[in-house]
Formats: structure tokens, C-alpha cells, sequence
């Protein structure tokens, strides 16, 4: 894999790093990649069982609930607040976007 | 008073609670001494809680009222990813410094409920990522059977937290074997349970799909006994297992074993971890359990599966830490930065590595040929599993391909790294239960582990299987 690459995986997942440890992970990638590719070869054997169906009948269902609260108003406002880095009057305070 | 903890287990404690030998206190008392003398060197313990007199005195009432059980005053220590309201949870990395839980567990409400003492938080690898708790953010935990050796990972301050007797048992995560084995490498039982069956709620995601909190104890019965106080629904994890639908309709044993021959000619096994498992078989043999070969052309696909999907849910699980709720933070002019800066300087080396894997495979042009791919392969593998327990009770295997190495042998080589859970990743592909239990020692007295896998639901079996085989070794 290329550095440049790297830096736009970087980029994408909001992760600021060096172009050392860039060019360190572009390295790593390859035989990695090589490693996980297997699967496309496992689809190849005989009588391989896949299902062709969605993937939501392999692992998932949906689970419902009544749309009602259950907490307490304000029951963990004090506790999530006091985690946070930077607060006014009640609110998280972030960075204008605009 | 002195208490022999080394041969202590919970049936044995709770009857000297009840007989009045010793109360919960002098017992909580000498495992903190255990810690003050021996945690400095082993770095096992992140943290020990303040509040475990608050803790005895309920544990105490609860004896007091009559409503103890098996695990009323059972001295444990938990993975530092399980959320403990108002204590520190940080899954040992930089980025959750400081961060304090809102709430509790699922798991951990359900042992306050019976009146465990929770003693402390152990070290593990950052978000769960390794397999020698050398990942850490804070420091190495050392194997207490050989300092200068791994402890294995990523529960591995849960594991010494128990083999130097810090704690009589302990919780830990396990993803693709991270409860197994560390469980091996320190002479321990560490069971993974069937995926649903133990609440995930409030435990600090790696991978949701594959993810599931297990004890770690010295023997199997310990083990069953904290398994079977935290197989419990809870409607605040979505794939916990309805209760009805966990019945066996037939619990039956046939005594007969699958060996997956092929899968153990692999490369990068020990030939001193094959020689044990033969070892390992013929105890099984001696004891009525009839071993057969089997078929499992797509088992071995498994770590390459789980190299796709782990590192895939990694990339949007982790996105949650974005230097704004909570933990650290980097103050910048723009928002971007923000995120970019606090992420890059609390994540750790192999998070960042591991998040950055998982947004190549789930990017535009890649997502079919790595994750749909995986999934499919899963799938497969899951079917393969289910048809071989047609045939036969449980597939046993070692638990790790190599013996405890040593610090920095393998961190700088992630396939080498990665090679750990060769084992022990098929369980979590497949959702079934799977345990590691001690098969005697080399030489230097470094431990092995058998690996016992079961079908979905049938932890009965591992610890039937177990038990037999504790007595042999």
C-alpha cells in the first residue's frame, strides 16, 4: 500500500499521525491483506455451504421495545456532564462547524 | 490469621463464611495484602476500588437477611473495560482518561446483586487489542508463573490478578480469545460463553458481534459457578438470548470428541504444544471419552474472517471517541482538529493501526471482496460447526499454538501477533461456547491449555468434559 494512501485512510478515520508511523502501517498492510484475502479462496471450495439469502437471516433480528423512558429526567445529566471536557451553563461545548 | 488462598475455591469459601472460619472481611483483607506486596511488580491491578468496605458490609447483610449465594463475598477483579458506576473505566487506553462510569454493567450489576466484592480493575490490552497485554497504556502486566514472561492477553491483569492470588476469580472480554488464552498462559480456567448469553451492556465495544464477557478461575467448578451468575437477559443488550429460547431440549453427553487433524498441521504450532495434546487426549481416553477425527475444511479460514470483521467494527465502534464527551481532549481552532488530535494522541499504536485496517475494508470499491466476503465465509463456518456437532459432543484443540513468550518477541510483528488466536477465534466466528483449562506444565514450568469447543448453548458439556479432565491432569 502507498503512504498516500494511508494518509487518506487517516484522514478518513480523523486520526492525526506521523508519516513515520504512516509508512509503517502502509508496510504492515500488505501482508495483512494478504493474510485476510484467503477468505475470497475459502468461497471457492466445494460444497461450501453460503447462504444466499440476507445477511440479516445469518446473525440478526430486530428487538423492539414500547417507545417510553425510563429513567428519571436528569437522572445522569450530572454524571455525563462531569466527563466532559468543556461545558456551559448545562451544555457541551464543541467548536463552531460553521 | 492466615488464610490458605492458593487452595481456596468458592465452594470451599462460602462454607467457611457460613461455618464462621473467617468472615468476608479477614478474606478481602488478605487478598489486599497479596496486592499491596505483589501488584507493584506484576502491574495486574490498574486500580484497587475505595469503596470495598461499602461492599463488605452489603455482602455482610446479605448473609445476615439469609439470601446468600454460592458467590455472596467472592472476592473478584474485573477487566478494566467493564463499566463500575462512579469508578474509572478506561479499557487501559489514554483516550478514556479519566473517564468515570455513569453506570453499571449488566454483569456487574448482577454480581453486586449477589454480593460480590469487587476488589479492583485490572490492565489489558488498549480496547482489547493484542494478545500479550503488551498494548497497554499503562505498562506491562507480567505473568506471575514467570516474570519474565507475557501473561497473554487481552485479559491478562485478570488472569495474574488471580495467579498470584490477588482475587479468586475474575471477569474478562474475550473477542477472539482473549479470556482463553490468557487463561493458558497462567495456568487458569477461562471460559467464553455463547454469544447472548452474557449482557454486553456497558462493556467498552472492540467488536459487537463477536465480543462476550466470560469468567476466569482456577478450577472448572469456579468457573460454572460465576458462569452460571451471569447467564441472565438483560433488555439493555439487544442480542442477549431471550431466556426461553435457551433451553436444551435434550441435554445429553455422548462421550465422543472431534479432533480437526488438518486444522493442528498447520503452521506456526509448537511441536511441544502437539505433544502435550496427544497427552492431553489420552487422559480423555483413560477417562471413557471416545476421540475422533474430523473434517473442518473452513475452520482455518476463521482468523482471516475475523481479521475482516473485528477490524471493520473496530472503525465504527471506536468513532465514538472524538475528544468531546469525555476523556481526553485536544483543544485546536477547528473542530476537525479537534477529533484528529485528541484521537491520534490517545489511541495507541495498534488501535490506530487496527481502526485504520477497518476503514480500508469498509471503503468504497473494497467492501465486497474483505466484509461481504468475511461474512459469507462466517456463515459457512458456522454451518460446518453446527453439522460436525451432529457427530460429536465438543472439538478439542490446544488453546494456544505457542507456549507464554517473552516481552517484545512478538509486538512488532502483527501476523506473528495475530497467530495467538488461531484456536480460540473459530468460537467467536461461530457464537458457540468454548473453554480453556490447564494440561500440565513443560519443563520450565510454563502451563498448557486444552481448548474445548461445544455447540451453541452447551456449556454443560465443556464443564462435564472439564471436570473429567481436571482430575486427570
Amino acid at each position: 500500500m502507498k503512504l498516500e494512501d494511508v494518509k487518506k485512510l487517516a484522514e478518513m478515520a480523523r486520526i492525526d499521525m506521523d508519516e513515520v508511523e504512516m509508512g509503517e502501517i502502509a508496510k504492515d498492510f500488505d501482508p495483512i491483506l494478504a493474510y485476510v484475502s484467503q477468505v475470497q479462496e475459502a468461497l471457492k471450495l466445494n460444497n461450501i455451504q453460503i447462504h444466499t439469502g440476507s445477511q440479516e437471516d445469518y446473525f440478526l433480528n430486530n428487538v423492539m421495545r414500547d417507545d417510553v423512558i425510563t429513567n428519571q429526567p436528569g437522572e445522569y445529566t450530572e454524571k455525563i456532564l462531569n466527563n466532559t471536557p468543556d461545558t456551559e451553563n448545562g451544555f457541551l461545548k464543541v467548536k463552531q462547524i460553521l | 490469621m492466615k488464610i490458605d488462598l492458593k487452595n481456596l475455591n468458592i465452594e470451599k469459601t462460602h462454607k467457611h463464611f457460613t461455618d464462621g472460619d473467617f468472615t468476608i472481611r479477614d478474606l478481602v483483607n488478605e487478598y489486599l495484602d497479596v496486592i499491596k506486596e505483589k501488584n507493584h511488580d506484576i502491574n495486574a491491578y490498574l486500580e484497587v476500588y475505595d469503596d470495598i468496605d461499602i461492599q463488605i458490609e452489603k455482602a455482610e447483610k446479605i448473609f445476615k437477611d439469609g439470601n446468600a449465594t454460592l458467590m455472596t463475598g467472592i472476592p473478584m477483579a474485573i477487566k478494566d473495560n467493564m463499566l463500575c458506576v462512579d469508578h474509572i473505566a478506561g479499557a487501559s487506553s489514554k483516550i478514556l482518561d479519566g473517564y468515570k462510569a455513569t453506570y453499571d454493567a449488566g454483569v456487574i450489576k448482577q454480581l453486586k446483586e449477589q454480593g460480590v466484592i469487587i476488589l479492583g480493575r485490572t490492565n489489558m490490552d488498549e480496547f482489547a487489542m493484542g494478545s500479550s497485554t503488551e498494548t497497554s497504556a499503562y505498562g506491562n502486566t507480567k505473568n506471575p508463573l514467570d516474570t519474565s514472561r507475557v501473561p497473554g492477553g487481552s485479559s491478562g491483569g485478570a488472569v495474574s490478578a488471580v495467579a498470584m492470588n490477588g482475587a479468586l476469580a475474575s471477569l474478562g472480554s474475550d473477542t477472539g480469545g482473549s479470556i482463553r488464552q490468557p487463561a493458558s498462559f497462567t495456568g487458569l480456567v477461562g471460559l467464553k460463553p455463547t454469544y447472548g448469553t452474557v449482557s454486553r451492556s456497558g462493556i467498552i465495544s472492540m467488536a459487537s458481534s463477536l465480543d462476550q464477557v466470560g469468567p476466569i478461575g482456577k478450577n472448572v467448578s469456579d468457573v460454572e459457578i460465576i458462569f452460571n451468575a451471569i447467564n441472565a437477559y438483560d433488555n439493555l443488550d439487544s442480542t442477549c438470548i431471550p431466556l426461553e429460547k435457551r433451553k436444551i431440549s435434550n441435554p445429553t453427553i455422548s462421550k465422543r470428541l472431534g479432533i480437526p487433524r488438518e486444522f493442528l498441521s498447520g503452521e506456526g504450532i509448537d511441536k511441544e504444544v502437539l505433544k502435550n495434546f496427544e497427552e492431553s487426549c489420552q487422559k480423555l481416553k483413560n477417562v471413557g471419552y471416545e476421540l475422533v477425527d474430523v473434517s473442518l475444511p473452513l475452520i482455518k479460514y476463521s482468523l482471516a474472517v475475523y481479521y475482516i470483521i473485528m477490524p471493520a467494527e473496530v472503525s465504527s465502534n471506536l468513532a465514538r471517541y472524538d475528544g468531546i464527551r469525555y476523556g481526553l481532549s485536544e483543544q485546536a481552532d477547528k473542530l476537525f482538529d479537534v477529533y484528529s488530535r485528541s484521537r491520534g494522541k490517545g489511541f495507541g499504536k495498534e488501535v490506530r493501526r487496527r481502526i485504520l485496517l477497518g476503514t480500508y475494508i469498509l471503503s468504497h470499491g473494497y467492501y465486497d471482496a474483505y466484509y461481504n466476503t468475511a461474512i459469507k465465509v462466517r456463515g459457512a463456518i458456522k454451518n460446518e460447526l453446527t453439522n460436525i456437532f451432529l457427530n460429536v459432543d465438543a472439538i478439542i484443540t490446544p488453546t494456544s499454538p505457542c507456549l507464554p513468550f517473552k516481552f517484545n518477541e512478538k509486538i512488532k510483528d502483527p501476523i506473528a501477533m495475530y497467530m495467538s488466536d488461531l484456536f480460540t477465534v473459530p468460537a467467536n466466528i461461530a457464537d458457540i461456547p468454548a473453554i480453556s483449562i490447564p494440561s500440565g506444565k513443560n519443563s520450565e514450568g510454563l502451563p498448557y491449555g486444552l481448548h474445548i469447543m461445544a455447540p451453541y448453548l452447551r456449556e454443560d458439556i465443556l464443564f462435564t468434559i472439564g471436570k473429567d479432565f481436571e482430575k486427570q491432569v
